[in-house]
């Protein structure tokens, strides 16, 4: 087992970790299919309102690759098709019935895994509705299936500092679990497991052989764990660049489906907010948010990760990538004097406040705390990057339409942590700028 | 209960705003609004949440460090205008006089420059950056209080607007705006910037003289060191900096309590300081240890080149300026370097200019993209390519 250490990134002092039990979520009113968390897609619809679908029905697929489908995690009739801006399409809401008939396909056994032409498994998974669980950096776009990767990196850890424990998720999956590594190796000569370090002693308690399956140990400096991070820490050739990468969930859906030639229907959830400690959440596929998270109060912001997520409805259903959401609070508003105040609750990378001094966690806002200014070249973002950038000269870089120069700086190399973002003194939308600037350079070169 | 001031904004802000009959105005308003109440609106975009540290609180905090220097500044223009007199002032008295000389520099260079500020930002339709809160009060310090207060108004109107906001604004100017304003004045009003003219106060004394300490030097083969002390410059006394010289300048002790300020608040970075000191002893050590010219400031040797005249004040307060200084670590370090490495150069090489580190400073500024462009080529160079 190797260590992977990362000299910056973030030491979180944040509240809100979820606890280690586990509840069942009811059965929910309504699933929902949602096409707002993938990304590149351009979907083809592939059934009416009023249709009947069952638990594995393709509802939509990719047109720039038609046998890239996403099914449906239930069995029922599609209620509504909702459309947002410029009519694109958000997501596929079906009336559950709590009898699952299921779309099924051959079993395939641990034997086969192994002998069953690489053709016939990718066809397999992406009848299945699974195969864009592999995403193929540096974009992070649904994986090539043409291409033979030089690693895949498996993180048992989520995107998010409190993604649910990855014990939990393992927990009596362990033969699902093995099934995907083990149809991993079929892809790619190398697959590198990671865990956070703080997971381990969990995982050595679930089961004994686990540790020896964990290739890699990562800090729990966020984003240590992230697979761009770890891609980073292990690169040593430019044939690297193109590797995979697959979430821990996305890896036991695949074994699982294998193994059984059903589309798995439930996933971990863990609900995160300032000063709670929530359960994790054994849920549906597709469950609505309002079901998952409860109420709130007026002005947080629901999203599926705090760094690096997205903002999602509360009157929506959780995505094919999520497995978290962060109830942020709304904060105290315009504080009179608030830029001479000694902030003892206030959060800070830097050391301008009290709170640098205090070690115990503090809560953190859905806000900006201050205003859009110019760019000081304090390197605040470069202090912070775990994969090494410049993120301001990027920035610059793009803002001058420099592509060669971005990509020279490393561009493609960030992870999109989101810590940039986060710590600029100046609010410059870093990790935004970023991820416009390697979308549109994937997408020139598509 | 809503706060009384908070009301009185909100009464007022449709005028300001939007189709508001004086909406033109609008970033003087808002300038003076969130001053107030810090604006914090939600954030759209990932990382969903943000941390506290803003730009203004980024400023107070080079204001914070500037306290000490610019409280003793005052003090010490009054300390010395009585000394010129004859007297010794009381601890009040040196900051009533003090505050008579220094506060009408200060309150110019704020008003004159704002209004600049101002009228750019009405122009350009851009909110006002919070970067000339700094550059507002250090222009002053680095001023003699006897200046004609004309002369700072002119000086800083130069600096912000040549320095600054030809190029773009905050965030975009090659030279530091205050350094700029004060080499604006200095080459336009040399009588004004040099000579015996440190001390304010109308009646002089005979026997006190003026003159700075860097404008020392030791007649018919006296060493430097003495000449020195026998000029009232002993080591002790210019660490203290109860001695003529500009306003910010003299004290080594409480620019060095601004300095800490700045590093351990991470405001500045600290290699551009510490790299400034090891410049500055460094080649000061090297020169010390040519023979000859025991009675110039070449044989002055480190402490008196680390204490005496503005260096201190400059390393800590100008060079660490963030944008016109380079904005790689490696190129900090060696920005730091030379500009200690030149303010030694120029104060013995060059007599003309008895003070080096403005100089320095705005030179090494202009190489600061060059270093920056250097480093960059080398990092990239390690990176494995992923294009």
């Amino acid at each position: 087992m190797e260590k992977i250490k990362i000299s910056k990134g973030f030491t979180p002092k944040l509240t809100g970790d979820p606890d280690l039990s586990m509840i069942h979520l009811p059965f929910p009113r309504t699933i929902g299919c949602s096409a707002g968390d993938i990304p590149f897609i351009r979907p083809k619809l592939l059934v009416k309102e009023g249709d009947t679908v069952k638990t594995g029905t393709p509802l939509f697929s990719d047109k720039r690759d038609l046998s890239i489908q996403y099914v449906s995690p239930a069995t029922g009739r599609v209620k509504q098709i909702l459309f947002g801006e410029r009519r694109r399409l958000l997501e596929v809401i079906i009336n559950p019935r709590e009898k699952d008939e299921f779309i099924e396909f051959n079993p395939v056994s641990a034997k086969d895994l192994t002998d069953m032409p690489k053709g016939e498994l990718i066809d397999r998974l992406k009848q299945g509705g699974l195969w864009q669980g592999l995403r193929q950096f540096p974009a992070k776009d649904t994986a090539d299936p043409d291409h033979t990767p030089a690693m895949i990196i498996v993180s048992l850890n989520g995107n998010d500092i409190f993604s649910p424990h990855p014990a939990q998720v393992l927990k009596e999956k362990l033969e699902a679990f093995n099934a995907g590594i083990a149809m991993l190796r079929r892809f790619s000569h190398r697959v590198v497991v990671t865990a956070r370090q703080s997971s381990m002693k969990g995982l050595a308690a679930l089961h004994k052989g686990l540790e020896d399956q964990i290739t890699h140990v990562a800090g729990d400096t966020y984003p240590a764990w992230h697979p761009g991070v770890v891609l980073f820490a292990l690169k040593q050739t430019e044939a690297e660049n193109t590797s995979w990468s697959i979430s821990l969930d996305h890896l036991i859906m695949m074994g699982e489906f294998l193994i059984t030639g059903r589309y798995p229907v439930k996933k971990m959830v863990t609900i995160t907010r300032d000063g709670d400690h929530r359960p994790h959440i054994l849920a549906r596929r597709g469950a609505p948010i309002k079901t998952l998270a409860g109420t709130f109060t007026p002005g947080s912001l629901v999203t599926t990760g705090q760094f690096n997520g997205r903002i999602i409805d509360p009157r929506s259903h959780l995505g094919f990538f999520e497995n978290t959401l962060n109830i942020i609070g709304p904060g105290p508003g315009e504080e009179m004097f608030g830029f001479v105040r000694p902030g003892v609750n206030k959060p800070t990378v830097s050391a301008t406040f009290l709170s640098a001094v205090f070690k115990k966690p503090a809560p953190l806002d859905c806000t900006l705390h201050g205003e859009l200014r110019a760019c000081i070249n304090c390197s605040y973002c470069e202090r912070i990057c775990p994969n090494d950038l410049m993120p301001s000269f990027i920035m610059k870089a793009l803002h001058g339409d420099e592509v060669e120069e971005a990509l020279s700086l490393g561009m493609l190399d960030c992870c999109q942590c989101g810590l940039c973002s986060y710590t600029c003194p100046s609010k410059i939308e870093l990790a935004k700028i970023l991820a416009q600037g390697i979308d549109s350079h994937y997408k020139d070169k598509a | 209960m809503k706060n009384p001031i908070k009301k009185l904004f909100d009464a007022y802000e449709s005028l300001f705003t939007g189709d508001g009959k004086y909406q033109r105005y609008e970033p003087v308003w808002d300038a003076t609004k969130t001053f107030f109440f810090l604006p914090s609106p939600k954030t759209r975009f990932m990382p969903f949440v943000r941390d506290h540290l803003d730009l203004k609180r980024y400023m107070s905090f080079v204001i914070l460090a500037l306290l000490p220097v610019t409280l003793f500044g005052i003090y010490n223009a009054g300390f010395q205008s009585g000394r010129a007199a004859g007297e010794t002032y009381s601890l009040l008295k040196c900051f009533f006089v003090g505050s008579w000389y220094v506060l009408p520099m200060i309150i110019v260079s704020y008003g004159v420059g704002f209004i600049w500020e101002f009228i750019f930002a009405i122009f350009r339709r851009h909110k006002i950056s919070e970067g000339f809160l700094v550059t507002g009060l250090l222009f002053p310090l680095t001023l003699p209080p006897t200046i004609p207060l004309w002369q700072v108004a002119l000086g800083i109107s130069f600096g912000v607007v040549i320095g600054k906001e030809v190029f773009g604004g905050t965030g975009r100017n090659i030279l530091n705006p205050a350094l700029t304003a004060r080499a604006f004045v200095f080459f336009s009003y040399p009588v004004t910037m040099s000579g015996e003219i440190w001390i304010a106060g109308k009646d002089m004394v005979d026997g006190i003289t003026g003159a700075t300490a860097l404008a020392v030097t030791g007649i018919e083969g006296q060493a430097i060191g003495s000449a020195l002390t026998e000029a009232g410059y002993s080591l002790s006394s210019l660490f203290l900096g109860l001695v003529p010289g500009s306003v910010g300048e003299t004290s080594a002790l409480c620019c060095l309590v601004g300095a800490a300020i700045l590093m351990v608040t991470r405001i500045a970075n600290y290699r551009i300081i510490l790299g400034g000191i090891a410049g500055l002893a460094i080649t000061s050590l090297l020169i010390y240890l040519i023979p000859g010219g025991s009675d110039t400031w070449a044989n002055a040797g480190p402490l008196y080149h680390l204490f005496a005249g503005g260096f201190l004040f400059g390393i800590s307060f100008m060079a660490t300026d963030p944008v016109s200084a380079p904005g790689t670590n490696p190129g900090r370090w060696i920005f730091g370097f030379l500009i200690g490495f030149l303010t030694v150069v120029i104060r013995v090489a060059n007599p003309a200019f008895m003070e080096g580190v403005m100089l320095a400073i705005l030179f090494m500024n202009v190489f600061a993209p060059l270093l920056d462009h250097l480093v960059i080529k080398y990092k990239t160079s390690k990176r494995i390519p992923n294009v």
